[in-house]
């Protein structure tokens, strides 16, 4: 046996066996066309017994001798890498913890596997979103007019300082590599609104804002109103349904990643917010009206407050 | 009586707890992960109040539905994923034909809609755990073959006409 192996004879062969099979495989790989439907779907029956968190294994999740994809994982993407089981066995602890209370309505909301209603959109008049938008857009424009007249470099340094000083509040100085920061935990997706998995909150189910730190400070900030609940909502339901991680906080340039929501205590929440390409881990008391401990400063850190409460607390 | 001979006493229930340790099956850890008050539904009636238990038993999670003096388990194994329900009269697990998950009501259906339940927490679950494949979906629907492993799996209108 150990002689057979060592033989230059053998060894030879080996290698022409190698020769002769390399053109074969390549002619395989380049010219093969699409397998037919039915060659197709062994493969995906192949399967390998859909394997979750390997994320191997087909879509028929068949345990069959033809491995999901497995003798191509030194060439190229099988194309059943993602295709398992849709289902598993649910028992790892999502981000947030377990919820003990799914909090469905007392009435209605009971299961369905039906697609819930068209969430009714606010009226274009009263839509808040779009303003959001034109604050870019505002922005730009500005610059833009600007730069017609000015010189280029001098307009690049006013904008810098303007947009630190005017949308970054000074105590705003924690910055966070959100490579770090899990911008997509389980409960932010379709059917956020129950999914949260914390199960108290101080909100009290207002469907429009009525903070007791709003009316106050309202006039002095020179805005009337602030983002209704519903605009909120459907901001975040438009970049779940984009597969976004943000919204853009009505009426400003920050960006609420919401899915870093996260409650401390019945009135607290934490976020993570991008302006001006940094991103800031902040706090807010949704009940006393402090962002990082601090009244807010002006309509802006207001939107920027009213928006996280909503998301962590707000009736959806 | 009793008391007469304590040492030999105790050295008899020892021995009697050993052996009945060694006589019994592998007996699974079992881990409570959650009990969710939620609403549940059987057969397509009406939502009704419910409790879902969540316990880690070996290499399966039991979801235990409480929906009034009844309980409806669920037995999920991974790799492959099967499901079963627990049969009380049969004293048996019997593998599920079907199930079906929508994300946005937070539902998880069993056998079509014969136990239907508002659990986000198995779905926050399932969110995480396969990112990619639940990205910019709402309705999973798998079905199972005769032998309790995973036949089909479908997503939103792909799962459209499956099982009919």
């Amino acid at each position: 046996m150990n002689r057979a192996l060592n033989s230059p004879w053998n060894g030879l062969g080996l290698v022409l066996a190698g020769a002769m099979l390399l053109p074969i495989g390549t002619a395989l790989a380049i010219e093969s066309p699409m397998p037919d439907s039915g060659t197709a779907q062994l493969i995906a029956r192949g399967g390998g017994g859909g394997g979750i968190r390997s994320g191997g294994g087909g879509g028929g999740s068949r345990g069959g001798s033809l491995g999901g994809g497995g003798g191509l994982r030194g060439g190229g993407n099988s194309g059943f890498s993602n295709a398992g089981a849709g289902l598993n066995r649910g028992s790892t602890r999502p981000t947030g913890g377990w919820s003990n209370n799914a909090r469905v309505g007392a009435g209605s909301g009971g299961p369905s596997l039906n697609r819930p209603a068209a969430v009714n959109r606010p009226a274009a008049g009263t839509r808040q979103l779009p303003g959001a938008g034109q604050g870019g857009d505002r922005m730009a424009n500005r610059d833009g007019n600007r730069n017609l007249n000015r010189d280029v470099n001098r307009n690049i340094n006013r904008d810098i300082n303007r947009n630190v000083n005017r949308n970054v509040n000074r105590n705003w100085n924690r910055t966070v590599n959100i490579n770090n920061v899990n911008v997509r935990p389980g409960w932010a997706r379709p059917g956020w609104g129950v999914a949260r998995p914390w199960n108290y909150g101080w909100y009290g189910g207002w469907s429009t804002p009525t903070w007791g730190w709003w009316g106050a400070r309202a006039a002095a900030w020179g805005v009337a109103t602030l983002a209704t609940s519903a605009i909120i909502n459907n901001a975040v339901n438009n970049a779940i349904s984009s597969n976004t991680t943000y919204i853009v906080v009505p009426n400003t340039n920050y960006q609420l990643l919401f899915g870093t929501v996260q409650p401390s205590g019945n009135n607290s929440v934490s976020f993570v917010m991008q302006t001006n390409g940094n991103n800031y881990q902040l706090t807010a008391n949704c009940n006393q009206g402090t962002i990082n401990g601090q009244e807010p400063s002006n309509a802006e850190e207001a939107e920027l407050l009213n928006a996280a409460c909503q998301v962590a607390f707000g009736s959806v | 009586m009793l008391n007469r001979n304590p040492m030999c006493c105790r050295i008899g229930l020892l021995a009697a707890a050993a052996s009945v340790l060694a006589a019994a099956p592998a007996l699974a850890q079992t881990n409570t992960l959650y009990k969710l008050e939620t609403k549940c539904s059987v057969k397509g009636g009406e939502p009704q109040a419910c409790v879902v238990e969540a316990v880690n038993e070996g290499n399966a999670t039991l979801y235990r539905h409480i929906i009034g003096k009844s309980v409806e388990t669920i037995r999920v194994t991974d790799s492959p994923v099967r499901m079963s329900i627990w049969v009380d009269s049969q004293k048996k697990w019997k593998n599920l034909d079907s199930a079906a998950a929508r994300f946005s009501t937070n539902t998880i259906c069993f056998n079509d809609r014969d136990l239907c339940v508002v659990n986000p927490n198995y779905l926050n679950s399932v969110k995480e755990d396969r990112p990619d494949a639940t990205a910019g979906r709402d309705l999973i629907r798998v079905q199972f073959g005769a032998d309790g492993r995973i036949d089909l799996t479908c997503y939103d209108d792909g799962c459209k006409g499956v099982g009919k």
